[in-house]
């Protein structure tokens, strides 16, 4: 069954810029390091002798409010498609539960957002290499700042998903979108629970794979939380 | 006989208001089931309960003899719908909106175009419904709930929107799914007229509440004509009707004589000339279903 809902689901995003985003995203964080490093590349140089380490957390300065404001639009398009014409009555009475449904909705999510990843590690790695940063390329370097904010940003992901889904009136999943892109630009700040600062990959332990553990962790917890309330909800 | 659908004691509230209370739907196999009832009467919710998109708070409902919320995706496979608007997805074509669909319920490529044949989009297939007329969103509609060939078609208000044509073209459809295709039809409407011109079983609802269930047939039973005498000292006369062995009505100084042949009617009349009263008026009354209807759900409100 999830295999037919995702084929359904990804006919239906084509022609709604979707895809589009989902590119233009990686794109903007880099473009703002060309732009960074093409008005002051031998200043940036001369910051620091881990030339790719310095020019990769460059980068993730503004990933995780890519990633962030990424999911608000993502959801928010991908609850329109069924709230528009209120085609959820049509989608939930065909022969499929509504767990799956929900399901399908994530998982597209995730897949374009994963898409935006390898997209982001691709840019970055072009524009690393271009940039001439000499020594070794470090790919683990590479690989964990562009995955671990998605995994990070998976509690963001399952709770707007949730919220979209289940108002009616989307202005309450913009307004809390907007609240999460806020929190997560002044995530330095704030305390380490906050959901919305985990894509920093800051903690007081200063080890990233805690945000990463954290992330899937609560990820899965309210992302089921979000699924049990939408089977359990009347389709309006 | 065998019930395709079968609820028993459905109930379904909204806050205080009670939308369905106590329903009890009977479908037989093969009938074109008219579901009526004035706005707001609770058609759309029960629907809305027979496909799962609501839960009832209490009652069972039964569609193919099996227990809807134990066995909700095997029923639904067999089962078509349209609830209310139709549902659509507006930037995507007519025919991309029945591919999404039918990815899903699985049935042959070619189906699609069947569909789009029977309710005539063929020829605006390949057009974004965005800009697509109500009545053809409407066909959309009805195109997409015969996708999967259903056992059970459910149709929420289908002639919404229509222009005429396409009213009588959709109710000859309606007609002959139970014949050729072998379909039971569920259709709800509103309005009686239409309701009267394809059901062949009427359930009628209001307040939440089934007052009438059963073929159109007995339904028109209701709708016989009677004759109203105006005459003179109304009271003296009816009762001079009665003595007469008649059956006569009387009211507000009209005697009615219900469902009376000519002949019999001519004797009333004679009979009451014979006995000194003045006959003024003789009228025939013929009550449509639509005062049937409206007295039936006139009734239910006052009581």
């Amino acid at each position: 069954m999830m295999g037919k809902l995702l084929a359904a689901e990804f006919m239906k995003i084509k022609r709604k810029g979707i895809w589009f985003l989902t590119v233009l995203g990686p794109i903007g964080v880099v473009a703002m390091q060309m732009v960074n490093y093409g008005v002051r590349k031998d200043y940036l140089f001369g910051q620091n002798d881990d030339r790719w380490g310095y020019y990769l957390d460059n980068i993730h300065s503004f990933t995780p409010l890519a990633i962030v404001l990424g999911i608000v639009i993502l959801t928010s398009f991908m609850s329109s498609i069924e709230n528009e014409t209120n085609a959820w009555k049509q989608l939930i009475a065909l022969p499929v539960s509504k767990m799956s449904v929900y399901l399908s909705k994530f998982t597209v999510l995730s897949i374009l957002l994963l898409t935006s990843s390898v997209l982001l590690m691709l840019f970055t790695m072009a524009f690393g290499l271009f940039l001439d940063l000499g020594g070794e390329i470090p790919y683990t370097g590479l690989l964990k700042y562009s995955f671990y904010p998605f995994f990070a940003a998976l509690p963001v992901l399952a709770l707007q998903l949730w919220i979209a889904t289940v108002s009616v009136n989307q202005g309450v999943p913009i307004t809390l979108g907007i609240l999460g892109v806020i929190l997560t630009y002044a995530g330095f700040t704030l305390p380490d629970w906050l959901i919305w600062k985990w894509p920093l990959l800051l903690n007081e332990w200063n080890e990233p794979l805690i945000n990463v553990l954290l992330g899937i962790g609560a990820g899965v917890l309210l992302y089921t939380a979000g699924m049990i309330d939408f089977a359990r909800r009347d389709v309006k | 006989m065998e019930y395709i659908v079968r609820t028993e004691n459905l109930s379904k509230h909204f806050g205080k208001e009670k939308a369905v209370s106590g329903l009890e739907m009977k479908i037989p196999k093969g009938e074109i089931y008219g579901f009526l009832g004035p706005n707001g009467a609770g058609k759309t919710t029960t629907i809305r309960m027979l496909l799962g998109l609501m839960k009832p708070d209490s009652g069972r409902i039964e569609i193919f003899q099996k227990d809807l919320k134990k066995e909700r995706l095997n029923i639904l496979g067999r089962v078509g719908s349209l609830v209310e608007s139709p549902s659509y997805y507006p930037h995507l074509t007519a025919k991309e909106n029945l591919e999404a669909m039918r990815k899903i319920l699985g049935v042959p490529k070619q189906r699609i175009a069947e569909v789009l044949e029977i309710v005539r989009l063929t020829d605006a297939c390949d057009k974004k419904v965005k800009g697509f007329s109500l009545g053809m969103k409407q066909r959309l509609g009805i195109a997409a709930s015969l996708l999967n060939n259903p056992e059970l078609l459910i149709l929420d208000e289908p002639t919404n929107g229509l222009d005429p044509s396409g009213i009588i073209e959709i109710r000859n459809l309606i007609k002959s799914l139970p014949s050729e295709c072998g379909m039971t039809v569920l259709i709800s409407s509103h309005l009686l007229s239409e309701i009267d011109q394809m059901a062949t079983t009427v359930g009628i609802v209001t307040k939440g509440k089934m007052i009438f269930q059963d073929s159109i047939e007995a339904m028109r039973m209701f709708s016989q004509q009677s004759v109203l005498l105006k005459v003179s000292e109304s009271d003296k006369a009816w009762r001079s009707l009665l003595g007469r062995g008649m059956k006569a009505g009387l009211d507000s100084g009209i005697i009615s004589l219900p469902q009376q042949s000519d002949e019999q009617v001519a004797e009333a009349v004679r009979g009451l000339v014979a006995d000194g009263f003045s006959v003024y008026r003789v009228e025939e009354e013929k009550r449509s279903l639509e005062d049937i209807f409206l007295q039936m759900t006139r009734e239910e409100q006052a009581g």
